[in-house]
């Protein structure tokens, strides 16, 4: 019984990290651009493929590749289609990525077909190891660990480094940091990078775990994923982090704890928890200071 | 690049012509449908403080903004040490010598005290130099050593904008722009922003200062000039201008009272 | 009544009935056209049914809703079960009340009944999403296409869950296309002549001075929400009566997608943006479906390849957001063509 709660758990906190991960990209540039960037969900997307790409190359250059298409086409829609909306309102940012989401996810569609596609990605991840005399599969510890590791190292670079700090600064008054001689292409583009990479990880753990592709595979991960980024409070990156693991743990503990008709409802149970948290507290777990102030 | 260096000031009594540093020439500033400058001119000698006052709306900050390159004139010309300034990036500008200080401080709140100092120097790479003016700074300004690594968000108001002001002076900037840095202050602490002020004026450095506090900034200034509406009223000497029977009403757009014969 | 004031009057609802006359012209010209023509146009009809219930809320509030979709499919469903052979209804949707289970209601009240189910979901769902700022508003009514897509799938006994409802009448035609038309449209120019719908549009260009207006903004917000609702699911319920079959797969993201794109290029501030982005997107995607069926060259087979009328949607709506933000109409409404 302990083992069943303990296995779920872990499930809990893995499915979480994946979500967390997910949100932390999304946060990231809203942070810095008030985009909530639709295509994110077309970066794991893309990523995926590249792993197809690469089948019968040894990972560690599938997730090269990866990487550096999700951190390439992460620029590229950055200069052409968001550089020239800087400033504009959150609404029209936000329809421009959605235009842009779908149009990268219909040409995929008509350039490589809509049809489901499977791929074998470190097939080793989905081998159970035994951890204090409990079996639990690799690839869940893996996703956790990852997850703790990035976001340290996304921690020290926010923290420790000189364009980390601007890219706080930029964050909370973008004009201010401007007036300080903050360069705000340099800031975003590396705020768009990270987020390459962000999604290119949670590309490589999804489709290990899942094992298929298909056009839209994005779109669930980056829907729940902007749920948790508004709970969790548009402009806080922690806020996004929390609000993501909490949204996609609730989907895994909803499903143990659920009576057996119901777990099917469980999405819809966690988007009524989300409704309520957002009821008692619209702004968000951790509000950011940052939305409000402008020079 | 070289910065311009802060001429050391003599004698605050010697009406020796000093160097032009910034010049504005007919500044036409808009925003939409909205008109906030019209035909701006004034001048702005090394070591000179500058004031610029005028009721809220008058269009003060867009003075400034503009100079800073935060908003692109419709007309006009400014001019910085011979140099057009219309076309520089802000960053160019700011790296010409010109920092601005703006209104309501905006010190990122949740970033330590520190970190907002070392935003200061963002647009410099001589690191030994930035360590020994930020050694400088906190000597000049102890309130920042008490809270350095505080989040800036829980300084008052008053420390704030020292920290603004300390932040700025990290650029090394031969013209420091300060918009409304009374504002919002008690009494007791504008006294304090003011004193470092007249230090920053007493070291050379070049101040602009835009006001709704008139009185304030005519103690300090040596030039003020009066701006309503988006047009200059008035300008002169605080001596000048605290006698001239036109300073309400160039101020606030009325006429003045009808002057009542001694009985 | 005098004949200035006529022109007054008539130059007041000119919006609506330069509109109006418009998509009456194009069904009256569709009504000697082939059949395959006025399946067509029927379909697009519809199709600015949802898309005017989407500019209700969205034109007005100027906040995106990602969740006009649900309010499609619970109209569909709504309808559909309604208008249910009993016999059909007893053996796939045994959880059903008796009542309804029995019922075999005429089209009209059936759709109104759509209507009113998805306004209340509105109203229950919009009580703590209109509270959030614009954006997160936005991103919050995905939690809304999520909810009603695994709700509906999911409740085998009443709904059917993953599979296609049937058995019950198609009667979507030009002409009860044409009728829902034009009393959405007129829906929505009366709504944004109301006080409701101006204080909203005030709104739309400061949210900062929206804010400060504070409740009054919630609550018109509310309404725009609701009354859109109850268009979008009519048009759901359109829907599921022209194609016959109601599958929950249909109201998910593409169809959100569909009716977005076409909103943002017509132009999400006027009727008059809906109605032109509808027409503009149909009459393309219609050119292409004849171009993705292709022709024959002697032994040739030229045919566009599928999917491309999507690509192209999408890069048209890319392009409208960079270079015209405010759509082809550029957010007006149809001009009065004299001179007052």
């Amino acid at each position: 019984m302990i083992v069943d709660v303990i296995q779920g758990l872990v499930d809990a906190i893995s499915v979480g990290s994946l979500y967390a991960l997910t949100a932390l990209g999304i946060g990231l540039i809203f942070g810095v651009m008030r985009l909530i960037n639709f295509a994110h969900s077309e970066l794991i997307m893309l990523t995926g493929y590249t792993l197809l790409l690469f089948a019968s190359e040894p990972a560690a250059v599938a997730i090269l590749g990866g990487l550096v298409v999700a951190v390439a086409v992460a620029l590229i829609t950055e200069r052409i289609a968001f550089r020239p909306l800087r400033g504009a309102d959150p609404t029209t940012l936000l329809v421009a990525s959605f235009a842009v989401s779908f149009l990268i996810q219909k040409t995929m569609a008509l350039t490589v077909g809509s049809k489901t596609k499977g791929v074998d990605f470190l097939p080793s991840l989905g081998e159970q190891i035994v951890v204090a005399g409990i079996r639990l599969q690799l690839l869940k510890m893996v996703t956790i660990i990852v997850t703790v590791v990035l976001l340290v190292a996304l921690s020290w670079f926010l923290r420790r480094t000189r364009y980390g700090r601007e890219m706080r600064a930029a964050a909370e008054n973008f004009r201010m940091a401007q007036l300080l001689g903050v360069r705000s292409d340099r800031v975003i583009s590396i705020a768009f990078a990270i987020s390459g990479v962000l999604a290119a990880v949670v590309g490589f753990l999804f489709v290990s775990q899942s094992g298929f592709l298909e056009p839209r595979m994005g779109l669930q991960l980056v829907a729940i994923a902007f749920v948790g980024t508004v709970i969790g409070g548009l402009g806080s990156l922690v806020g996004a982090a929390i609000g993501g693991f909490i949204v996609g743990a609730a989907t895994v503990l909803l499903q143990l704890v659920l009576p057996y008709g119901l777990r099917e409802f469980r999405e819809v149970f966690v988007y009524l928890l989300v409704i309520f948290i957002l009821l008692v507290r619209p702004q968000g777990l951790i509000p950011s200071a940052g939305l409000r102030q402008r020079v | 690049m070289t910065f311009p260096v802060a001429a050391q000031r003599t004698d605050k009594n010697v009406q020796a012509p000093s160097e032009l540093l910034l010049a504005v020439d007919d500044l036409h500033v808009g925003y939409g449908s909205i008109t906030a400058l019209r035909g701006v001119t004034l001048r702005v000698h090394r070591g000179e403080v500058v004031a610029v006052v005028g009721p809220n709306g008058a269009g003060k900050s867009s003075l400034l903004n503009s100079i800073a390159g935060l908003v692109r004139p419709r007309q006009g010309q400014i001019r910085y040490a011979g140099r057009a300034l219309d076309s520089l990036s802000i960053e160019n500008i700011l790296r010409s010598g010109i920092a601005l200080v703006p209104e309501g401080r905006h010190i990122f709140g949740s970033m330590t005290v520190e970190e907002n100092l070392l935003l200061g120097a963002t647009i410099r790479s001589d690191r030994q130099a930035v360590a020994a003016d930020i050694a400088d700074l906190i000597a000049r300004f102890p309130i920042l050593r008490g809270r350095w690594q505080q989040p800036a968000g829980r300084l008052s108001g008053g420390e704030q904008q020292q920290l603004a002001i300390a932040r700025a002076l990290l650029c090394r900037p031969a013209l420091l722009m300060l918009d409304e840095p009374s504002l919002g202050l008690a009494p007791a602490i504008i006294d304090q922003v003011y004193k470092i002020l007249h230090e920053l004026h007493d070291r050379g450095t070049t101040i602009l200062l835009v006001e709704q506090n008139a009185t304030r900034a005519l103690e300090i200034a040596d030039h003020t000039h009066v701006l309503s509406a988006g047009a200059l009223r008035l300008s002169g000497t605080s001596a000048e201008l605290l006698s001239s029977p036109q300073f309400d009403a160039a101020y606030f757009g009325v006429t003045p009272p009808e002057q009542v014969p001694a009985s | 009544m005098t004949s200035s004031a006529a022109m007054r009057m008539l130059r007041s609802i000119w919006p609506l009935l330069s509109l109006a006359l418009v998509v009456t012209g194009i069904a009256l010209v569709a009504s000697v056209a082939p059949i395959t023509v006025q399946r067509r146009v029927a379909e697009a009809f519809v199709t600015l049914v949802a898309v005017v219930g989407l500019y209700i809320f969205v034109g007005n509030s100027g906040i995106l809703s990602f969740g006009n979709v649900s309010f499609m499919a619970i109209g569909a469903y709504v309808s559909a079960i309604l208008t249910m052979r009993p016999a059909a209804k007893a053996m796939f949707l045994p959880g059903l009340p008796e009542l309804i289970k029995q019922a075999q209601w005429v089209p009209i009240p059936a759709a109104l009944a759509g209507g009113v189910v998805a306004a209340v979901l509105a109203f229950l769902v919009g009580v703590p999403l209109m509270r959030l700022s614009g954006i997160a508003a936005s991103i919050a009514t995905f939690a809304l296409l999520s909810i009603t897509r695994i709700g509906i799938g999911n409740w085998n006994s009443v709904t059917g869950g993953q599979n296609s409802l049937m058995g019950f009448p198609i009667y979507t035609d030009i002409w009860t296309g044409l009728a829902w038309a034009l009393v959405a449209m007129a829906a929505a120019f009366i709504y944004q002549e109301t006080r409701s719908g101006l204080v909203l549009r005030a709104s739309r260009e400061d949210e900062i001075a929206a804010h400060a207006a504070g409740s009054h903004i919630y609550r018109h917000r509310l309404i725009a929400f609701v009354i859109g609702a109850f268009f979008s699911a009519i048009g759901g319920v359109l829907l599921g009566h022209y194609l016959g079959v109601v599958r929950i797969d249909t109201f998910y993201l593409d169809l959100t997608f569909n009716i977005v794109a076409i909103l943002v290029i017509g132009g999400s501030g006027s009727l008059a943006g809906a109605v032109f982005g509808t027409i503009a997107i149909a009459t393309m995607t219609e050119l292409l479906r004849q171009a993705e069926v292709g022709f024959q060259i002697g032994t040739l087979h030229i045919a566009a390849p599928a999917g491309l009328a999507d690509v192209i949607v999408a890069l048209g709506m890319l392009l409208i957001i960079l270079l015209r933000p405010r759509g082809i109409t550029n957010g007006r409404e149809v001009a009065w063509p004299f001179r007052p």
